[in-house]
């Protein structure tokens, strides 16, 4: 999150010192919107816990899956909205995947975002209990208070470019 | 807009959770670790204190002042619940007095995640990822609880505990999207009522300020504030109460902390940004008076809470960048 913070506030500074007369309007339209493809690529490097591979190989995120409703005055909330598909219905590991995607996300978007992170409609038999948890704001703070899980999720990230 | 931002305080360098507010004085936890008091009363409203940031070895999670004293309690995820005051003893008169820590107090399995003090000052409740509610009786130097009931009632996490301003009446929110009333019945406290009717975990709740009715307002997951009202004892000993509103749909994400002011109006904010105040027209029926939108810029806003400080109705605010943010609200 702090991370976050600070590079959200260098992208709001850096155009303002190269281009002295562009004014507020073109300054935001310099700046890329986030789009699919770029939360695909944050997210696809991402190290399955159990198997030698990244979520993209196993196609548990998929380009397709991945919706950003992206608002174009960078002083309101934007959204992203990633879907996941478990490899199988019974992964007990979703939440995990979960959190890690939603870690990877929290600390490489701005802050304007607000993420959600849903299993796929139909992938797996926990799916409303799941949800729930992976959204629910205050269990992803302790989960990111807890060394143990974070070490897991670090080295889940660890493949990440 | 009758809502005016007098100071914006830079306090922490990560979420801020809770806010709490008496005497004038603020306190403010969060996931920093760290504890901050701020004076309300000086005209630059400053940090005037951090409390000893090695206690609690994860994020702070609550603060709560205990009425008619100058101690404070604060409950962690680190599973313990810190409580810290002045020694009142001393002659102190116009210097500056450390807060110290007072007492640690142990049971909870895993994360706190809200603390409340009874209108007396005489209970402590406090709330857990571990589904239960506990019940604390302080001494009078708040150094010593012992603990008079463990309520399991609940399916899920307990996010939120709140007492009656004036009664021994408590209320728990939770992720199991209820909401609990308990009240002491000899001896021993009991569920008296389940609230249903949110569509998501239950954030947070609080009671109205009022002699000749009972109410309490709740947030939710769900992206709605709710006011219920009591009705009648029911036969089984049980208490009837009924879902008397749903305030004005205006926050389009999760609500994640309700204020009811003395003056009886509300205050809501959530993960949208959104600082709204609702005003009663007639019973039952709420408008929306004042509304700040981006109330901590693009950060999702965890805590509200009323205070009056020198006779003016202040409305403190605190979000994921860190900062309290103290505003005026004129109706």
């Amino acid at each position: 999150r702090l991370l976050a913070k600070e590079a959200y506030l260098n992208d709001a500074v850096a155009p303002g010192l190269t281009d002295t007369d562009t004014d507020d309007s073109e300054l935001e339209e310099a700046e890329d919107p986030i789009d699919a493809q770029e939360v695909y690529d944050m997210i696809a490097h991402i190290s399955d816990p159990e198997h030698p591979l990244t979520l993209g190989q196993l196609a548990v995120v998929n380009l397709p899956d991945i919706d950003v409703r992206e608002n174009k005055d960078k002083t309101k909330i934007s959204e992203v909205i990633v879907k996941i598909t478990p490899t199988i219905t019974h992964c007990s590991l979703a939440t995990l995947i979960g959190l890690g995607i939603r870690v990877r996300l929290e600390r490489s978007l701005p802050p304007r975002y607000r993420i959600t992170i849903l299993l796929k409609s139909g992938s797996h038999q926990s799916e409303n209990q799941v949800n729930k948890q992976l959204n629910d704001k205050e269990r992803v703070a302790a989960a990111c208070d807890n060394d143990q899980l974070l070490g897991v999720v670090s080295k889940m990230l660890s493949t990440c470019k | 807009m009758p809502i005016t931002l007098l100071k914006s305080l830079e306090l922490h360098s990560d979420k801020l959770w809770s806010i709490d507010s008496a005497k004038g004085l603020m306190a403010t936890a969060s996931s920093d670790r760290k504890i901050k008091l701020v004076n309300l009363r000086a005209t630059d409203i400053r940090e005037v204190e951090e409390l000893d940031d090695s206690t609690h070895k994860k994020s702070v999670r609550s603060v709560a002042f205990r009425p008619h004293s100058s101690i404070l309690a604060a409950g962690s995820f680190d599973s313990t619940i810190s409580v810290w005051g002045q020694d009142e003893n001393e002659d102190t008169q116009g210097t500056f007095q450390e807060t110290e820590l007072l007492a640690i107090i142990e049971g909870h399995e895993n994360e706190v995640k809200s603390v409340a003090w009874s209108h007396a000052g005489e209970f402590l409740a406090s709330c857990s990822r571990d589904k239960s509610v506990w019940i604390w009786e302080a001494d009078e130097m708040g150094e010593e609880y012992e603990c008079l009931s463990v309520l399991q009632e609940h399916s899920q996490d307990v996010k939120h505990v709140a007492w009656h301003p004036s009664m021994n009446l408590l209320a728990s929110s939770s992720y199991d999207d209820t909401i609990r009333l308990w009240r002491e019945d000899s001896d021993d406290w009991e569920c008296v009522t389940v609230l249903n009717g949110h569509e998501g975990t239950v954030w947070c709740s609080a009671f109205e300020t009022s002699e000749s009715q009972l109410r309490l307002v709740s947030c939710s997951d769900d992206a709605t504030v709710r006011v219920w009202k009591y009705v009648e004892e029911g036969d089984d000993g049980e208490d009837i109460w009924t879902l008397e509103a749903v305030l004005p749909r205006i926050h389009s994400r999760a609500v994640y902390s309700v204020s009811w002011s003395p003056g009886g109006f509300i205050a809501s904010v959530g993960s949208d940004g959104l600082l709204v105040v609702y005003k009663e027209t007639e019973l039952g029926t709420w408008e929306v008076v004042a509304e700040k939108e981006e109330a901590h810029g693009v950060f999702e806003i965890n805590t509200v809470k009323w205070a009056n400080v020198n006779n003016k109705e202040l409305l403190l605010t605190g979000g994921d960048d860190g900062n309290a943010n103290v505003w005026s609200f004129d109706p």
